[in-house]
């Protein structure tokens, strides 16, 4: 019979890593038609990180991500970055964009304070104009500020700056620090039906509310969580390098090493939790790594509610299920009263 | 009269002849493309302000048309093509690598061994890892030799003709066995354990002494691996200057040509890493692998060389994520208010450091899970095995330390008769709560997830 259970697992997680200081550097050049080129380190590994910098930098310099163009990771030409890694890219290097671009933007306010009577301090750059903080007709354009910097001023607006979180190391003996800038929290609840004369479990949905400071591309952020979510999936019920007594994996490779496809994935409603960091640019802190946290403590949870056993090794395969499901109805006939 | 039939005749026949042919033949260049080469901009990438908007990938559209250059769509003038024999024995000493058989064949140009490679060791925190294994065997997946070949199949082949003559040595596969005093060690010959972490908050006995109820459980979880689309790869250029320019699918090259400067004896300068569109990583692609051997071989072809890792070689020798045996004792009150809890995390770290102490790091500091305990002791070690090594993987120890608090929670919850979700709203961190490193935490909205997920999954119908 299948029966089907819910469970919570909830998270929490610190963007950045503490073994060695976490350095991101950027370079932001606002090009003399008012769009811009960005120079990062870091490297796309799929997860839509150069758009979301692209979308940081423009963010700054009040323009689009359409108008930015993101040059990234080669050691001879873009400046050194931790890289791909830990949940980082979003807040590290994304507050290294969001300083260079303000160094950059800063340049064209020298260039605009004149050509608008106002001191480059009451300038703000929004809408590809350079305006007046308060007087939004007193604007320019930014391309014709970008053009005028270059061509008549001679001043290339051109900005470089890098970022590190400020972290307190821990203390060996009590491990009192503090060793992350900033953390997320995220919650994510599993429905799961489970055959309890098979074991075998069918993740029927799950939801996940996750926080990542502000969502600088919610989309993207859905697919982190969907991917997560698969990812996690795996994890619960499926993947295990095997070995044998010699110490050669058995499975390597996708016929024995099973994965979830497709048609193992849950509906799945993503929210984002509404938050907003001071510390991270535009107010946002990541969410690569936590949407692939939680899911297996829910999933396992679900499964607890369902057929009422707890598995205490993952992956919480079929043959561990039913196992389990046969050892607490032995026990249970065992507690029954003996019949007369 | 009749030579000019001839010559009729003999034009007809040759312009036939080209006819068949040029149906024969196979377009000399491809389809013209088919996709509106002006590309439609979506409305998300042109609007401002930028932040907010679901504005698509421009990499996206690449993808889809099927133009995403990965390191094996690109090829380079003379390249040839890389590949590295595996140990096959978990533990054993390296007597002599014999390359020359392979070194005979046609085709192979190149042949490397450890020996040959200046530094051979690298490691993010210890640099306990060897490029080519030259003297002992760790685990299964090590590399013992490589080849250079002008096809990949000449260079598997290749693989098939080095002999290497191993001294077994005994191997030590389980972390718990591992720690004993009287355990085979795998590299430090006094302890396995490479790495431990404590944090320690409040007064865990006194906790323990003044709960209403005590729940221990013993948690565990397996080795898996990232199984990224695209495996490791990577193709080098050993040029006429010395300089060594590498197209890599790592995640992280500002580290990763440190790693290659050192173990090639390089000047940072000499060495340039593009990262290449990199197709999945989830913290595999974090240090270096084949890039030094690679770029030795091309150092001795002249020639660029490319090394794509085969599935097999990216289950065996890349690394994974750890598996964890999880300890846990929880002091709770009859109200479901957490007040002590004492956690032991043995970690299996494989045969190599490589990101376990990043890993043990976190586990340790988030294995309280996002709740208030005043009283909290944290015990944790990183310990050598004879098995595939492994390193940082989405997540850093995260996952196995939540499937352990979150189904503690809930077998606690189930006990003391209290809802899952009350129970966590009850013992959520909250604003500026204290962490269990004594970190004043901001932005804080571990109710609120709670809350939204519950209402969107409908909890309490």
């Amino acid at each position: 019979m299948k029966r089907t259970g819910k469970g919570i697992g909830c998270m929490w997680y610190p963007i950045g890593f503490t073994v060695a200081a976490n350095p991101s550097a950027a370079t932001v050049k606002i090009n003399e038609d008012g769009t811009a080129t960005v120079l990062t380190g870091t490297v796309e590994t799929g997860q839509g990180a150069l758009t979301v910098l692209g979308q940081i930098a423009a963010e700054e310099l009040g323009i689009s991500a359409d108008d930015v163009h993101v040059v990234s990771a080669d050691t001879d030409t873009t400046p050194m970055d931790t890289g791909a890694i830990a949940s980082r890219t979003t807040y590290v290097t994304g507050n290294a964009i969001q300083m260079a671009a303000e160094k950059a933007k800063e340049i064209l306010f020298e260039v605009a304070a004149p050509l608008l009577r106002v001191k480059a301090e009451q300038l703000e750059a929004a809408d590809r104009k350079i305006q007046v903080k308060g007087f939004p007709q007193r604007c320019l354009p930014i391309a014709e500020v970008a053009n005028h910097a270059q061509f008549v001023m001679g001043m290339p607006a051109i900005g470089s700056a890098s970022f590190n979180p400020p972290t307190v190391e821990m203390d060996p003996e009590t491990g009192q620090g503090k060793p992350f800038s900033t953390y997320v929290y995220a919650t994510q609840i599993a429905e799961v039906s489970v055959d309890d004369e098979t074991g075998e479990v069918d993740v029927i949905r799950i939801a996940a509310a996750h926080d990542c400071g502000t969502a600088i591309n919610p989309m993207l952020v859905e697919g982190q969580v969907q991917g997560g979510i698969s990812m996690g999936i795996g994890f619960a019920l499926q993947e295990e390098m095997l070995f044998d007594e010699n110490g050669v994996q058995i499975n390597p490779n996708l016929t024995n090493y099973i994965m979830p496809t497709s048609l193992d994935m849950p509906e799945i409603e993503v929210d984002i939790v509404e938050n907003y960091d001071p510390t991270g640019p535009f107010g946002a802190k990541g969410v690569g790594e936590p949407t692939s946290v939680p899911t297996a403590a829910a999933i396992l949870n679900a499964i607890f509610d369902a057929v009422g056993v707890r598995i205490y090794s993952l992956p919480a395969t079929a043959e561990k299920i039913l196992a389990a499901i046969k050892e607490k109805r032995a026990e249970e006939r065992q507690a029954l009263p003996a019949a007369e | 009269m009749d030579d000019n039939v001839k010559v009729v005749e003999a034009e007809t026949s040759l312009e036939a002849l080209r006819e068949a042919d040029e149906a024969l033949r196979l377009p000399a260049v491809a389809e013209p493309i088919t996709y509106p080469i002006e590309t439609k901009v979506p409305d998300a990438r042109q609007q401002t302000p930028a932040v907010g908007q679901r504005a698509t990938r421009p990499d996206g559209r690449l993808h889809g048309l099927g133009q995403t250059k990965y390191i094996d769509d690109l090829s380079f003038p003379g390249m040839i093509h890389a590949k590295i024999k595996r140990a096959g024995i978990a533990h054993a000493r390296i007597k002599s690598v014999d390359v020359s058989e392979a070194a005979k064949m046609p085709g192979v140009l190149a042949t490397l061994v450890g020996a040959e490679i200046p530094v051979n060791s690298f490691g993010p925190s210890l640099q306990d890892q060897p490029v080519l294994a030259s003297d002992i065997v760790y685990h299964a997946g090590d590399g013992v030799a490589a080849v250079a070949a002008v096809t990949e199949q000449l260079a598997a082949d290749a693989l098939e003709k080095i002999t290497v003559e191993y001294e077994p040595m005994t191997p030590v596969f389980d972390p718990l066995e591992a720690m004993s005093d009287d355990a085979p060690k795998v590299h430090d010959p006094d302890s396995n354990i490479y790495a431990t972490k404590v944090i320690k908050k409040g007064d865990v006995d006194k906790g323990f002494e003044d709960a209403d109820h005590i729940f221990e459980a013993t948690f565990r979880t397996q080795m898996v691996e990232h199984v990224p689309l695209e495996p490791h790869a990577t193709i080098a250029d050993w040029d006429g200057n010395g300089r060594l320019t590498l197209w890599s699918s790592l995640g992280r090259i500002t580290m990763g040509r440190a790693d290659v400067s050192r173990t090639l004896g390089l000047p940072y300068n000499r060495i340039r890493i593009i990262g290449t569109i990199v197709g999945g990583n989830f913290g595999g692609k974090n240090e270096i692998t084949q890039e030094p051997i690679l770029g030795l071989l091309s150092k001795k072809t002249g020639r660029p060389v490319k090394g794509v890792y085969s599935r097999e070689d990216e289950f065996m020798s890349s690394t994974t994520r750890h598996p964890f045996i999880m300890e846990y004792k929880t002091g709770i009150n009859s109200d479901g208010r957490i007040v002590a809890r004492k956690v032991r995390l043995v970690c299996d770290g494989g045969a190599y450091c490589s990101w376990s102490e990043t890993t043990l790091g976190k586990a340790c500091i988030l294995s309280a899970g996002p709740y208030n305990i005043d009283n909290l002791h944290v015990e944790a070690f990183a310990v050598y095995t004879n098995k595939t090594m492994t390193g940082a993987m989405r997540g850093f120890g995260a996952p196995q330390v939540c499937f352990a608090y979150e189904s503690h929670m809930d077998d606690m919850a189930k006990e003391l008769g209290i809802d899952p979700l009350e129970i966590r709203l009850l013992n959520a961190f909250e604003e500026n709560a204290a962490s269990p490193t004594g970190q004043v935490l901001e932005s804080v909205v571990v109710k609120e997830s709670l809350q939204i997920a519950a209402e969107r999954f409908g909890w309490k119908d």
